[in-house]
């Protein structure tokens, strides 16, 4: 592989002049279940081999996808790519460079404990029915239950002109857990979400008793719900809700080429943009999590990046291009989902430092508020516009937990809600997910409980 | 780069369904698929990038033994590695657990014809070309206002073709164009930055005004600049194409599909027949639309794609099917199937899901407003809950509606209601029918929303 990647490389820079040459080859191999209410839709398997090919030609990028590994498509793929950076160069305004980035000779091996390719599919089926089986025995309001598996193993191989060659194993286990419930005609859904780069092993956590408890009891549990208020509230959020929170409301604007773009962050580096309690970092370090990885696909050792620190933005996330436009390091959240796209800037493991109170102080001190515990979804806007869809939340009354709510939001803008953050928990947690960029990134969010003084909730009419 | 032909194609699914039934299947079922992409991609106010993109495959489905199984594979130039897939479905489906349901897969070999879906000149398309389109587009986005920056966009053009061969006989060919730009833009002016802003052409047919994508887009995000918080209470509400079909995507379109409805998850099940939306609704989802996004002769299990009533002034008429959902009630596949290129197994999915517009234009729509907010974009649509239809998003931007005018563009208001609700309480429909994903519809007017806002 390595020598004809080489090749490859070689024909970029001396037939095409190419200032930039990268080829990020992959064997991939996929096993992928659906259950419908315990019924396996279809067992499915999937083999994808294929390479990324990227170049810079007269400071203009130049990509192609192949779906083949061998010299002769390697060949005419980066011949393609060559020539479309010509192309496009021909309208360029600013030429594109990239930061200095040491070279590295490298072999990343996935040491899991189970290994999901050895792991035989009617195993994998056994835990998922059990799952399922658990979720639509809880009780007669469950009405369907949808559980989809996915584990990715294989090696990608990444080689540049500038002497980097690195193959690394890839392994993902993956799995996404929802039910509905019904009484009379109020609908509810919930969701739960498995992700782990350290093996089959995750399940042995991750039991099936454990997971189908918490979706089938939140399903339930908000057949009694009330709608919530909508209005002005101070708000507790849990782990999960606070990692959602920092990675959409603020995380996608500190993804530097969207800072670049014109996000709220761009004039407030080394500005104080929250409370002194906020700590957030993006780290693609922690062993196993659903966002980490050694390399990231431009070659670059991921590291712990610190965004936030006591309030003030220290720090964005980059690939080659933008550190040089920000005059900083790389900082290795380059990522491409797979051969067919190309690298781009996303978030690992994102979330807000622990602090030092217990839950039960972060309550007690809420008259008349909510303690949201568990999302559905979120979205942000550049110009720091955040809502995040609630499934699990709870009045907050004189101090206590009060009743359940549903189909709650929650929305602000990053730089009026950060100030707002009164005071930080101590506990942590780390929930893993998917980031849609266009493309889909595997990653985790978290943090401990936190109180905001005051969020604005959106109700249901 | 050779694309393959259709001949290839197709003696690339049947020749794997001979293979899987000599292997042991009871039934097969193969789709071989091609994408060539073209793009031209624009970052930060520049043109940065060309790319192509050359994506094949064939995904293979086996049932043997009523159990299902599926694989797929890339790698097409080496019969070995085809026949290696086959096997992994077959491997798959005996891991499997019967299905009581299955019955058979889809033998109905007629087709209707599709107009405007194939045009060479967007195969024949150069890169040179489509950087004239993006650049006219950005040109155009510069000239209208100097407060206006544009972040991201490009042209692209694509090429598509399929092949389904199944055991039933059914061996289908059909092939495809698209072509597309858009422009994302933010305005700035004294530190305010408006939310990003949207617009994009996307046509079968050589058609697409770069021009005027560039104007618009930087017209609207200089029209959501000095935006004003606005006050909570219910109002009138004209839904835009992009916000009324993110709303749509996850609760409407999901609640007419037969596996939702089969599952216990639709507010529609047991409605057919029943009022389910104010009697100036009336939608068809059509995979026959002439240059539509979603048409096609055949769907993906090679069943032939066609019109189907879905609610007729107000009432309920049908759900959608694919070959599955429809044979578990004795019923015909509405033609409804869709896959992921070759990566997967069919689902249940609507075509052009086509609003039936009505006769006022936007500006009279707009004038007949005393109070109300017209919604361009949402966010956070995909938290709305599927199975209630309920929603709570962020209008972003959105633009208030006084006496008949648009005063000014709001900032973060929150809209919460139930879809459903929403559809009862549609008062009209403009002339402007355009076509956004799926969907394929006017701008909407809808009564008594709640919006809340500080």
């Amino acid at each position: 592989m390595k020598e004809v990647l080489g090749k490859v490389v070689d024909v970029a820079s001396a037939k095409f002049g190419a200032e930039y040459v990268e080829i990020r080859a992959q064997k991939l191999f996929k096993t992928m279940l659906t259950l419908k209410e315990g019924r396996v839709e279809a067992t499915k398997q999937g083999i994808e081999n294929g390479a990324a090919l990227r170049v810079l030609v007269k400071g203009a990028w130049g990509f192609a996808s192949v779906g083949a590994l061998d010299f002769e498509t390697l060949n005419e793929g980066v011949t393609d790519a060559c020539k479309m950076a010509k192309v496009a160069s021909s309208r360029l305004k600013t030429p594109i460079k990239l930061v200095e980035a040491e070279s590295v000779d490298d072999k990343v091996q996935a040491k899991p404990r189970k290994n999901p390719s050895q792991i035989l599919i009617e195993d994998k089926i056994k835990t998922t029915s059990a799952l399922s089986k658990i979720i639509l025995g809880y009780n007669s309001h469950i009405k369907s239950c949808t559980i989809d598996y996915l584990d990715l193993t294989g090696t990608s191989y990444f080689m540049n002109n500038e002497g980097t060659c690195i193959e690394q194993d890839k392994l993902y286990v993956w799995s996404r857990i929802t039910a509905t419930a019904s009484e009379a005609d109020v609908f509810t859904f919930s969701r739960e979400e498995i992700g782990s780069t350290s093996g089959y092993e995750v399940f042995d956590v991750k039991t099936p008793e454990v997971v189908g408890e918490i979706v089938a009891r939140r399903a339930v549990e908000q057949l009694k719900a009330k709608t919530p208020k909508g209005g002005t509230f101070p708000v507790v959020l849990g782990p999960e809700v606070v990692g959602v929170f920092v990675h959409e409301a603020f995380g996608h604007l500190a993804e530097a080429d969207l800072t670049l773009s014109g996000s709220i962050l761009l004039d407030k580096l080394g500005k104080k943009i929250g409370s002194e309690a906020v700590d957030v970092y993006d780290d693609g370090t922690i062993d196993g999590a659903f966002g980490s990885y050694k390399y990231d696909d431009e070659g670059i050792l991921a590291q712990k990046t610190l965004l936030i620190k006591n309030g003030v933005v220290v720090g964005l996330m980059h690939n080659r291009e933008t550190a040089l436009k920000f005059n900083a390091k790389p900082t290795g959240n380059a990522r491409a989902e797979d051969f067919r796209v190309e690298p781009l800037i996303r978030m690992r493991n994102t979330f807000m430092q622990p602090k030092d109170y217990s839950f039960e102080e972060l309550i007690k001190d809420v008259k008349k508020g909510y303690y949201f515990k568990s999302f559905r979804g979120g979205q942000a806007n550049l110009d720091g516009t955040f809502q995040v869809g609630i499934q699990e939340a709870y009045e907050i009354i004189n101090g206590e937990l009060g009743e359940p709510v549903r189909n709650a939001s929650i929305s602000g803008n990053t730089l009026e809600t950060l100030f707002k953050v009164a005071a930080v928990g101590k506990d942590f947690e780390l929930s893993p997910g998917r980031c849609g960029k266009g493309q889909t990134a595997f990653e985790c969010d978290g943090g401990p409980h936190i109180r905001v003084k005051e969020m604005l909730v959106g109700g249901s009419a | 780069m050779v694309a393959l032909k259709q001949e290839e194609l197709l003696s690339l699914a049947e020749d794997a369904v001979s293979f899987a039934l000599k292997k042991g299947a009871n039934e097969a079922e193969a789709f071989a698929y091609q994408g060539l992409t073209t793009n031209v991609v624009i970052e930060r106010g520049q043109i940065a990038k060309s790319a192509r993109i050359i994506d094949h495959g064939v995904g293979i489905r086996v049932i043997a033994n009523k159990t299902v199984g599926f694989a797929y594979t890339n790698i097409v130039k080496r019969k070995a590695a085809i026949e290696d897939t086959i096997l992994k479905a077959l491997s798959s489906a005996k891991a499997s657990k019967p299905d009581e349901d299955w019955v058979s897969l889809p033998s109905d070999k007629s087709y209707a014809s599709v107009k405007k879906t194939y045009d060479r000149a967007i195969a024949e398309l150069h890169p040179e070309d489509l950087v004239k389109v993006a650049s006219t587009m950005l040109d155009a986005a510069e000239k209208t206002d100097k407060r206006v920056f544009p972040i991201e966009g490009g042209s692209g053009a694509s090429y598509l073709s399929k092949a389904v061969a199944n055991s039933n006989g059914i061996a289908s060919f059909d092939h495809g164009t698209f072509v597309e730009c858009s422009l994302a833009t933010i305005a700035q002016q004294g530190g305010e930055v408006t939310p990003v802003c949207f617009e994009f052409n996307t046509e079968r047919n050589y058609n697409i005004n770069p021009e005027w994508v560039g104007k618009e887009a930087a017209r609207l995000a200089a029209s959501a600049l000095k935006a004003r918080k606005t006050e909570t209470k219910n109002t009138k509400v004209i839904f835009a194409q992009y916000a009324f079909q993110e709303l749509l995507y996850f609760t409407l379109i999901n609640a007419v599909k037969a596996d939702f409805v089969q599952r216990n998850q639709s507010a529609f099940k047991g409605k057919i027949g029943e009022t389910v939306a104010s009697d100036i609704v009336t939608v068809y989802d059509d995979g026959l639309l002439d240059g539509g996004m979603r048409t096609w002769k055949s769907d993906g299990e090679g069943v032939a794609q066609q019109k189907t009533l879905i609610i007729e002034k107000g009432v309920l008429r049908n759900f959608i099917y694919d070959n599955y959902t429809a044979k578990k009630e004795g019923k015909k596949s509405t033609g409804n199937a869709t896959r992921a290129g070759y990566l997967s197994t069919p689902n249940v999915e609507a075509t052009n899901f086509h609003f039936t517009p009505g006769n006022k234009s936007p500006e009279e729509l707009i004038s007949e407003v005393d109070e109300g907010l017209l919604v361009y974009y949402l966010q956070g649509a995909h938290s709305s809950n599927p199975a209630s239809g309920e929603f709570s998003v962020v209008a972003t931007p959105a633009w208030k509606i006084e006496d008949g005018k648009i005063a000014y563009a709001t900032k973060g208001a929150m809209l919460a209601g139930n879809i459903f609700h929403a559809l009862k309480n549609v008062s009209a429909m403009a002339n402007n029918e355009r076509k956004i994903g799926q969907l394929v519809a006017p701008w909407i007017a809808v009564e008594n929303v709640k919006v809340i806002g500080k």
